[in-house]
């Protein structure tokens, strides 16, 4: 025996799928219920917020080689600049924005550093935030991913194998190169070749934006000076001095470039981990020259 | 409008000079024209010179007014002039050593009492017990951890004898007195495997004294900070020189969180020396101060139960203690190098949980950091603090057992 039932027509829902959103990063159609792009990965809740609330957040890519401290300084620049707003104020889009803080911040008053960023695009975490700035009644509106280095290096070597680092690359108007400082001094000339290539490679990249990559700001940040005072007394003098080949390819291709120096651990040890082996582990946190390098980008953004 | 005093002279010899020149015109002479001409040189030079010296040497003249008062090192004194010695002695803070058994019975009374008075305004007296090292239960008992794990994890129980704490941490100030009386030369102040290295402690211009000094002296202006930029052993040296020590960590730990027993079993002690919330009012620390070293006499909210200042915040400060990797949260650790154990947090220490009475940090005791300073310490038991009138005389028979010394000491000071 058939029993009859009634079923409501919903199919008018059907009309959302009919209107493509781009990804905000690469410009790729979506559907409206996607969270991610179907192309680069990126997070569809950008595309949403800038739709919605009809805003064009600037971006500004941090990128260095795997272990150079990326989270480490998004986390703590974005917690600094959240506790003391006299100096510039950053207030989180987004749920989404402060699980980055929250991780990073979790860890390290635990005297732990951050796990280290997965290589799934779709598994970074983005930060969209608002810059209130003192004297500017203005708000900035800015995007900051913590890419994974490896995958940043993925894509240098080869390049279209992340499709989002390069899409993002192309369009942000500055970018935060982090340097580890330590292994510089170490005398391993790793860092200054990663570093030499991720710069030939936004040399070469297409001007998605007004302006040239030798005209956009880049900020140099040598990280982990905290035992270093050459380093941390003249960062450019450090860099000339210890990567040549990185110093020299600044002064030929990028106008506007400058070295800075930043530390978060007062001292450091290792642990061992029965999964992850030798670990990093800070002894304090006293963290030293993590607004300046944001905050010199920040000013050559808005010129 | 008032005329200026210097300036009714020239004004008077420039009339008579020009009354002079036109006459000698008028008459055809030549000897008025010439006197008139030097008056009128004169007159010029009287009046512009004031200017002139006015704009030009103000300037120069105003930096040696404001400039701060460098110390100059004490002049040498007599080694057999005991009173000057002691005079000297008393003035460069080492009344702990003049009140060691072996030298207080060579002083007089007025000696005496002013050592004794000296110790009594800059130490602050520690009364002994025990104290709990290591993690509090508080934050063992938050669920993520195991009974076993708590167990395991769970601060150890320190005995700590009477002792007298610094109030304040050891400021430029004190330091130079350190540094001009050739601190740095005496080589019995010295743990004899540094005496290599002890060439290479310099300040930025290559002279004895704390890495960010200048030519053997401290920043103008800042004679009141807490030294920063010296060495586990440069601290050491020091507080040997003042005849006290670093204190041991139990000590500062006791010192700062007032434990007190409730039972055999029980006892409470505080997170921090004001009890166990953060104020920011009352430490110098990321956030809460100017981001920078602070006085010592700033944040003296901060103060302990026993009056210490600043334990918490402006700078760490070095212990006696190795660091043992054990007892950080991270757990076991393999250090890049021995370290010596560091505690109180600093201007720039970003987590509250990371200045608090327990919290302990390691740092290479050669290291000379920009935000690790000291404070010292002293026994009770190793001071004389009361003595018979007759003392002086019959420094044989005054002489007790450590035992009964040390109860004197304490009536003295309960």
């Amino acid at each position: 025996m058939m029993k009859s039932v009634i079923q409501p027509l919903e199919s008018y829902r059907l009309a959302q799928y009919a209107v493509p959103i781009p990804c905000y990063i690469c410009e790729t159609d979506n559907t409206f219920d996607c969270e991610f792009c179907t192309h680069c990965a990126a997070p569809m809740a950008l595309a949403h917020q800038a739709n919605s609330q009809k805003i064009h957040p600037r971006m500004l890519a941090v990128v260095g080689s795997s272990g150079a401290g990326k989270t480490v300084y998004l986390g703590m620049l974005m917690d600094m600049l959240s506790r003391v707003p006299d100096r510039m104020q950053l207030l989180a889009r987004g749920a989404f924005s402060i699980t980055l803080q929250q991780t990073t911040l979790a860890a390290l008053s635990r005297c732990e550093f951050p796990r280290k960023t997965p290589n799934e695009p779709d598994r970074w975490n983005w930060v969209h935030c608002q810059i209130r700035r003192p004297g500017q009644r203005r708000l900035m509106e800015l995007i900051m991913p913590d890419m994974a280095g490896e995958a940043v290096l993925e894509e240098v070597d080869h390049p279209h194998t992340f499709r989002l680092v390069r899409a993002f690359l192309e369009k942000c108007t500055g970018v935060m190169i982090l340097v580890d400082a330590m292994r510089l001094r170490e005398g391993t000339r790793e860092q200054d070749y990663f570093t030499m290539k991720l710069l030939s490679y936004l040399s070469e990249l297409k001007n998605g934006s007004k302006k040239e990559w030798a005209k956009r700001p880049v900020a140099l940040v040598l990280t982990k000076a905290d035992h270093n005072e050459e380093c941390l007394e003249d960062p450019a003098a450090f860099a000339r001095s210890h990567a040549v080949g990185l110093w020299q390819h600044c002064q030929e291709r990028f106008g506007c470039h400058k070295f800075f120096a930043a530390g978060v651990a007062g001292a450091v040890a290792a642990h061992e981990s029965m999964t992850d082996g030798r670990v990093q582990v800070p002894l304090r946190i006293e963290p030293h020259g993590i607004i300046e390098p944001f905050e010199w980008l920040l000013e050559r953004m808005m010129l | 409008m008032q005329v200026p005093k210097n300036y009714i002279l020239p004004a008077i010899v420039l009339l008579i000079s020009l009354v002079n020149v036109g006459l000698g015109w008028l008459m055809a002479n030549v000897w008025p024209a010439i006197a008139g001409g030097s008056g009128l040189c004169y007159a010029f030079l009287r009046l512009v010179r004031p200017v002139r010296n006015s704009s030009a040497k103000s300037p120069r003249k105003q930096p040696a007014a404001v400039r701060p008062r460098v110390p100059k090192p004490r002049k040498p004194v007599d080694p057999n002039d005991t009173d000057a010695l002691v005079e000297q002695m008393l003035e460069q803070g080492r009344f702990a050593l003049l009140l060691r058994p072996q030298i207080s019975s060579k002083l007089d009374e007025a000696q005496f009492s002013r050592a004794l008075e000296k110790l009594q305004e800059s130490m602050a007296l520690v009364p002994d017990g025990e104290v709990v090292l290591g993690r509090i239960d508080e934050a063992l008992e938050d669920g993520e951890l195991d009974a076993e794990e708590i167990e395991s994890s769970r601060g150890r129980v320190v005995g700590v004898e009477r002792f007298f704490l610094d109030r304040y941490p050891i400021t430029n100030g004190q330091f130079y007195e350190f540094v001009a009386a050739g601190g740095y030369q005496q080589m019995s102040l010295w743990d004899k495997t540094i005496l290599p290295a002890v060439l290479d402690l310099v300040d930025r211009t290559g002279m004895p004294g704390p890495r960010y000094w200048t030519d053997g002296c401290f920043p103008p202006g800042e004679e009141n900070h807490p030294v920063v930029g010296v060495s586990w052993y440069e601290a050491t040296a020091c507080a040997r020189w003042l005849g006290k020590r670093l204190p041991s960590d139990a000590e500062w730990v006791k010192a700062g969180s007032w434990p007190v027993a409730l039972s055999a079993d029980e006892r409470t002690q505080r997170k921090y020396p004001w009890g166990n919330t953060m104020n920011p009012h009352r430490a110098n620390v990321w956030g809460s101060g100017p981001g920078r070293i602070v006085p010592i006499d700033q944040f003296a909210e901060g103060v302990s139960v026993g009056g210490v200042y600043q334990l918490i915040g402006n700078v760490w400060e070095w212990t006696g203690g190795s660091f043992r990797s054990g007892e950080h949260p991270a757990g076991e650790l393999i250090l890049p190098s021995p370290m010596k154990n560091i505690r109180g947090g600093a201007f720039d220490t970003y987590f509250d949980n990371q200045a608090t009475c327990q919290f302990q940090s390691g740092e290479n005791p050669l290291g000379r950091r920009h935000n690790i300073g000291f404070r010292c310490a002293v026994g009770v038991c190793d001071l004389v603090l009361a003595r018979s009138p007759s003392a002086r005389k019959e420094p044989a028979d005054r002489e007790p057992a450590g035992g009964e010394r040390t109860e004197e000491a304490v009536e003295v000071h309960a």
